[in-house]
């Protein structure tokens, strides 16, 4: 079987095609939150038949991501196309749906199109700044329908951004993975375990930029509850998530935050 | 100009609330929101000025550079509505719209880029994220409700509310303590995400190790290595660095048999 045949050509399309609108979200209509990874993954992972690795890709991602914030001019680097590129090419390049070390190796992935993704925003909305001029008419002056138009102009923008970078990055993507499955299974259980980390990256990025502290007070309550729960009471872990956000409450209505 | 305009309807504030999430739909780097914010307004301009002319300058006018969070740009919205109504209808012919928006988007904009990007998306990416981790398939629309409760809701009523207060930020900050709402969801964050290391031997298949390890060791090995990597993103190491460090790491510790 060739690396694109046409099934794959056809998915490859699809997934740009999920990658362009959910895009969309990120910034130009709504932000709903559904372009999150959290989401953007699993909504991926499912419509293109891998919900397992949506949800590993999306959740892992997340956490990550989640305080890097577009203040100002600053774009942040685009976790939406790399939530979505990632858990399509883990989608199409597995050989069985949920194949963690080709997740882990799509995860891997990601850190290359952070630089690619944060380019493509920059020049997206350096070419949008043309659009005001053109939203006024021949006399001069805006009406309702050219301030429509071209309003509604700069979603393509956003669209086409999204889904150019998927249909560059998901192939390319896909090359990659049939070497890695070529690799030894060293390679293998190295990715698998990777996934392992990376939740604790993301509650490591996550508490770097929430606390001023290494040693957060309410960091610490939260993993001795959620810990001291799970394994000496064998709470459920959705009890022990309960818990430990009540403990944290308690916390700041003791002591302040 | 003629001021007998009609007073502004509730229909047409919903319209500008609906209009509100295509507020980015032409984002730039110059005029940022600009356009956005006249499309966004259009519904209240075409009620107040029914001559074509006047509605084309009124248009022009909300045209100029302006850019504040997308969420808290409702309230500006609502408060631009009233002194457009105020000036169309000559309750105050004088009032400026354009200073209005000048004096408000900016305190707004680090407003609610600290409460929603900074204090509630985390919280609900937390919580999510840690009902993930156990394997429930539901932490996606989890995700959602936390978030966009707040957010729609938000969007909502801060229409009506600049709208009534004529875009007053004292009353907004006594309705709404951001603050302490942010301040609130951050706790509850940094405490979910303890959750999140502590319960590392009750993870979903998808991410538990297939290393034999005693589960409260894990759980402590989990935390050290935690704080480890705040320390070094405290000492400006990026996630991608670390992201990469960790796969050498997986690597190596494959290679020598341990994983």
């Amino acid at each position: 079987m060739t690396l694109f045949d046409a099934h794959t050509i056809t998915q490859v399309l699809a997934a740009a095609l999920i990658g362009g609108i959910i895009g969309l979200d990120r910034t130009a209509l709504g932000q709903f939150m559904i372009s999150q990874p959290v989401v953007a993954g699993p909504l991926t992972g499912w419509l293109l038949g891998d919900v397992t690795a949506g949800l590993v890709i999306g959740g892992t991602l997340e956490l990550i991501w989640v305080l890097d914030m577009p203040i100002g001019t600053f774009v942040p680097a685009d976790s939406t196309v790399a939530a979505v590129a990632a858990t399509a090419i883990a989608a199409l390049g597995s050989t069985t749906p949920g194949q963690l070390p080709v997740i882990g190796f799509c995860l891997l992935l990601t850190v290359a199109m952070v630089p690619v993704t944060m380019f493509a925003d920059h020049l997206m909305r350096q070419r949008n700044a043309q659009i005001p001029e053109l939203a006024m008419t021949s006399s001069g002056r805006p009406t309702e329908a050219s301030v429509t138009f071209w309003h509604f102009g700069g979603t393509v923008a956003f669209f086409l951004k999204a889904f150019l970078l998927c249909l560059a990055l998901v192939p390319a993507g896909l090359v990659l993975v049939s070497g890695f499955l070529a690799l030894p299974d060293a390679v293998h259980r190295a990715m698998s375990l990777f996934i392992t980390f990376l939740p604790l990256l993301g509650a490591a990025s996550v508490a770097r930029k929430l606390s001023m502290n290494t040693l957060d007070r309410t960091l610490l309550i939260g993993f001795v509850i959620g810990a001291v729960s799970v394994q000496l009471f064998h709470v459920p872990e959705l009890v022990a998530i309960m818990l430990a956000a009540g403990g944290g409450w308690m916390g700041m209505r003791f002591h302040g935050a | 100009m003629a001021h007998n305009a009609a007073a502004i309807r509730t229909v047409d504030l919903l319209g500008v609330f609906w209009r509100s999430f295509f507020i980015q739909a032409s984002w730039s780097y110059d005029r940022m929101q600009s356009l956005g914010f006249a499309f966004t307004l259009i519904p209240v301009l075409r009620r107040l000025y029914p001559d074509r002319e006047e509605f084309a300058g009124r248009l022009a006018v909300h045209m100029e550079y302006f850019n504040t969070q997308p969420y808290l740009a409702s309230f500006v919205l609502g408060a631009a509505a009233r002194a457009e109504e105020d000036r169309a209808t000559g309750r105050n012919v004088a009032a400026d719209v354009v200073e209005l928006k000048k004096t408000l988007m900016a305190p707004l904009g680090a407003l609610g880029d600290s409460f929603f990007w900074g204090s509630l998306k985390p919280f609900a990416a937390s919580a999510a994220v840690a009902v993930l981790l156990t394997g429930a398939w539901w932490a996606p629309l989890l995700f959602l409700v936390l978030y966009n409760i707040v957010h729609v809701g938000l969007r909502l009523s801060l229409v009506f509310v600049g709208y009534e207060t004529e875009g007053d930020v004292v009353v907004l900050m006594s309705r709404y303590n951001f603050t302490r709402l942010a301040r609130r969801y951050k706790v509850l964050s940094l405490a979910i995400v303890g959750c999140i290391v502590g319960t590392l031997s009750a993870w979903g298949p998808e991410f538990r190790t297939s290393v034999p390890v005693f589960p409260p060791l894990l759980a402590a090995a989990g935390l050290v290595l935690t704080l480890g990597m705040i320390a070094l993103l405290r000492v400006g190491a990026s996630p991608v660095k670390l992201m990469l460090g960790l796969a050498a790491a997986c690597l190596i510790l494959a290679l020598g048999g341990f994983a």
